[in-house]
């Protein structure tokens, strides 16, 4: 576990490093297979992962080379890169104002596990293979069957089912899957997609869930502007129909510290962090903006993801849903997270990419090596991460 | 480009200890164990030095059958000037220790 924990902390520092420091990243790879204690490799790796995060910092993108320019001009970001360093940015920020409004220790520590949870599944995920066309449709079905799940056998409070137990703590599946689920449908907008996005309507509207059903509506009415095919016109006709449901039933569920009306509350706690509240809401949204921008060939899938995290952050603002990233709560920040990986990758523009570094058995007295693969396209796939109070205060 | 900030501590230990290493090779684990420093120091400063021409970067293979090449380091000549330019701040350094060894 230590061992796999270290791999995947170095295989995010390749992926965050700009592509000129590719071999570095690789050179961090070799180096931690060489180290035989696992928790060294573990702390060795922890710290490539934050010297990439600096080098990321610094060098947003350049094709110039750091030979010609120590300190080359920021280029057009890494969509994926420039998500997760606002992600970090904004729970951050979000650290800020829990701490500053006295929120425990343990609150604290749960969104930064859950930080850390997230860049793993993320980096993991962007690593593997990517499935056939079926076995992705397929794997979109799986997840909409996990919110509808949810809707039937999930935990209830104050009339909603958006919950689910893992190993004690509460998570919300919708926050953590739809995101992805809906750029998956921006991506291949096919019959099993589509039929991913209905079933995930249905569970959104029987379990009710109005701030997702909004964020999922949100984002497929996003990409109905751009792309206003027959697929995409179905499913937002059932999603609408979703939502219209969720709308009818009443929703009573009363505010729960640290998770909801934080942007309400957070100014009475201190300015500052009422700014750092916002701050971290407006970076959240960022790499879409960025995108929408920078690469107008891909504008279809930052439109979806910034609209669908606008919609999350519109419903926390309007109503008592969770704050993504800036409040308590594990579910956005590893959705944001899985989210990412559902944006173009830069590296469609790099003729060779050793963005994918990982490590299999290769020699019979036991002995590995690092075997490094060109780019793949992402795939996803995911699992759903008592009394009243402890529900809603899912993570 | 030449530096007109006055280097870092790590950098003046890493910089000592490769330059203690003279024409040997130095690889990044064993780098940060001597200097006392960790990964996310070292690497930063290794792309810096390469970049401005002070260090000499390459892969080369493993001894041992089996195991994927290395990336090693050394300091080019210009990397030996700025390294006799920028003592370690501290006698008692880990890169002074490495030099006062026996060979």
């Amino acid at each position: 576990m230590i061992r796999r924990s270290a791999r995947l902390a170095v295989r995010l520092a390749v992926r965050l490093l700009p592509p000129q420091l590719a071999d570095w990243g690789r050179a961090m790879a070799v180096e931690v297979d060489r180290i035989d204690q696992d928790h060294a490799a573990l702390g060795y790796a922890l710290g490539c992962l934050g010297g990439a995060l600096r080098e990321a910092l610094v060098h947003p993108d350049s094709s110039s080379g750091l030979e010609k320019d120590p300190m080359p001009a920021p280029g057009r970001p890494d969509p994926r890169r420039l998500a997760v360093l606002c992600a970090i940015g904004a729970i951050g920020l979000g650290l800020v104002y829990l701490w500053a409004a006295g929120a425990s220790l343990r609150h604290l520590a749960m969104n930064g596990g859950a930080l850390a949870l997230g860049l793993l599944l993320a980096a993991g995920i962007s690593g593997t293979r990517s499935p056939g066309r079926l076995a992705r449709g397929g794997i979109s079905v799986a997840l909409g069957a996990v919110l509808l799940l949810t809707a039937l056998f999930g935990i209830s409070a104050d009339g909603g089912a958006r919950w689910v137990s893992v190993g004690g703590l509460s998570l919300q599946p919708s926050l953590i899957l739809l995101p992805v689920l809906t750029l998956e449908f921006a991506r291949r907008r096919d019959g099993l997609s589509t039929l991913a996005i209905a079933v995930a309507a249905l569970a959104l509207a029987l379990q009710p869930d109005r701030a997702m059903a909004g964020a999922l509506a949100a984002g497929v009415a996003a990409l109905a502007i751009m792309r206003p095919e027959r697929n995409v016109l179905l499913a937002l006709t059932m999603i609408l129909a979703g939502l219209a449901a969720t709308l009818l039933r009443a929703d009573p569920s009363p505010a729960m510290p640290f998770v909801d009306q934080i942007f309400y509350t957070s100014f009475e706690v201190h300015p500052l962090a009422g700014l750092a509240v916002l701050g971290g809401a407006v970076l959240m949204l960022v790499p879409a903006i960025a995108g929408l921008v920078a690469d107008p060939e891909n504008r279809a899938a930052y439109a979806v993801f910034g609209a669908v995290w606008l919609a999350v952050i519109a419903a926390a603002a309007l109503g008592n849903y969770p704050t993504p990233l800036v409040g308590y709560g594990g579910s956005a920040i590893v959705g944001y997270l899985l989210s990412l990986t559902g944006l173009p990758a830069r590296s469609q523009n790099r003729a060779v990419d050793w963005d994918d570094v990982a490590v299999q058995p290769a020699q019979a007295d036991g002995e590995r090596h690092l075997r490094t693969r060109l780019f793949r396209p992402i795939q996803f796939s995911g699992a759903p991460s008592s009394n009243r109070i402890a529900v809603k205060s899912s993570v | 480009m030449m530096r007109n900030r006055p280097l870092s501590r790590p950098a003046r230990d890493v910089l000592a200890l490769m330059a203690a290493a003279g024409s040997g090779w130095s690889h990044g684990y064993e780098l940060c164990q001597q200097a006392g420093i960790k990964s996310g120091t070292l690497y930063p400063l290794l792309i810096r030095l390469e970049a401005q021409g002070y260090l000499q970067a390459e892969w080369q293979d493993a001894r041992e059958p089996g195991r994927p090449p290395r990336h090693a380091y050394r300091l080019t000549a210009a990397g030996q000037q700025l390294a006799r330019e920028n003592p370690p701040l501290h006698p008692d350094s880990s890169a002074l220790r490495l030099s006062r060894r026996p060979a």
